[in-house]
């Protein structure tokens, strides 16, 4: 059984906007990016292509809750970056989620 | 497809509009692209994520969709228990009135559509009095009159239609 920390359950409340945030946290795991150039990435890297009411959506919630925050841009397309909680955050997700893919894995090799 | 942006809150549209409107200007219209805008817009009402770290003030027509849902929450406006009595007094008293009327109605010709609609028309009625007696007592006595005879003289108007009509079936 996974014990879920805090850090890990920072996304869990996030309800619908809890993958479209992990896929932000993923996209800005490489280096401050703006939003459309997130939602490149992100169809790049998952296939998935975020519109921009869940792409906001999520993007404000992670920043009222200090996972990313906005870098200063001269132009309209606002680049973000990643926080230190953040990127806690991120790497708690992504170790949970590997745990639940290497059970899953051993499991079907024995079934 | 920017208009859509007007849905939003204006302190989100002032936080994230312009990058928003960069974002969106990029994507092709569809109608899969304007639900996902218009769902934004909800949530970005009913769950503001934007903090309020300045002294900036609060618009108005930010708060409004949330006062008005938790206004909807608390069970509606605030009144006072004496204006709850009063309310209740007159939608009791309204009672009494309807059912002697509605009986002395009866004694002539009960099944008279314009009778059945007196008996079907009474709860709302009630409701109808309760309602003005107890938010409307303080407006001008010609509001009051106009709202409840009208409102009144419409219910009743509406349930002898349905009376006459379903007389003919």
């Amino acid at each position: 059984m996974i014990r879920k920390t805090k850090d890990d359950a920072e996304l869990d409340d996030f309800g619908r906007f809890s993958e479209p945030a992990l896929l932000i946290l993923v996209s800005l795991a490489e280096g401050p990016r703006h939003g459309y150039s997130m939602t490149e990435d992100i169809a790049a890297i998952a296939d998935v292509r975020l519109g921009p009411g869940t792409l906001y959506g999520a993007l404000a919630r992670l920043e009222s809750r200090g996972l990313i925050e906005p870098l200063k841009s001269e132009d309209r397309r606002n680049p973000y970056r990643l926080t230190t909680l953040g990127e806690r955050a991120l790497r708690v997700r992504l170790d949970s989620m590997m745990a639940v893919a290497r059970t899953g894995q051993r499991r079907l090799a024995n079934a | 497809m920017n208009w859509l942006l007007r849905l939003y809150p204006a302190r989100w549209r002032e936080r994230y509009g312009e990058e928003f409107g960069a974002v969106l200007a990029n994507q092709r219209a569809s109608l899969g692209l304007a639900l996902d805008v218009l769902g934004g817009a909800i949530d970005a009402h009913l769950y503001p994520q934007i903090q309020n770290s300045n002294s900036e003030l609060i618009k108005e027509e930010d708060t409004m969709t949330l006062l008005m849902l938790q206004r909807c929450s608390a069970g509606g406006p605030k009144l006072s228990p004496r204006d709850q009595r009063i309310a209740s007094f007159f939608m009791i008293l309204s009672a009494l009135v309807m059912a002697v009327l509605y009986i002395a109605l009866t004694k002539i010709d009960h099944s008279a559509p314009a009778v059945q609609a007196v008996g079907y028309a009474s709860f709302p009625a009630l409701c109808l009095v309760y309602g003005e007696v107890a938010y409307l007592r303080k407006r001008p006595s010609l509001t009051q009159v106009l709202v409840l005879v009208g409102g009144l003289s419409g219910m009743y108007l509406f349930m002898l239609a349905v009376c006459v009509i379903g007389s003919r079936f």
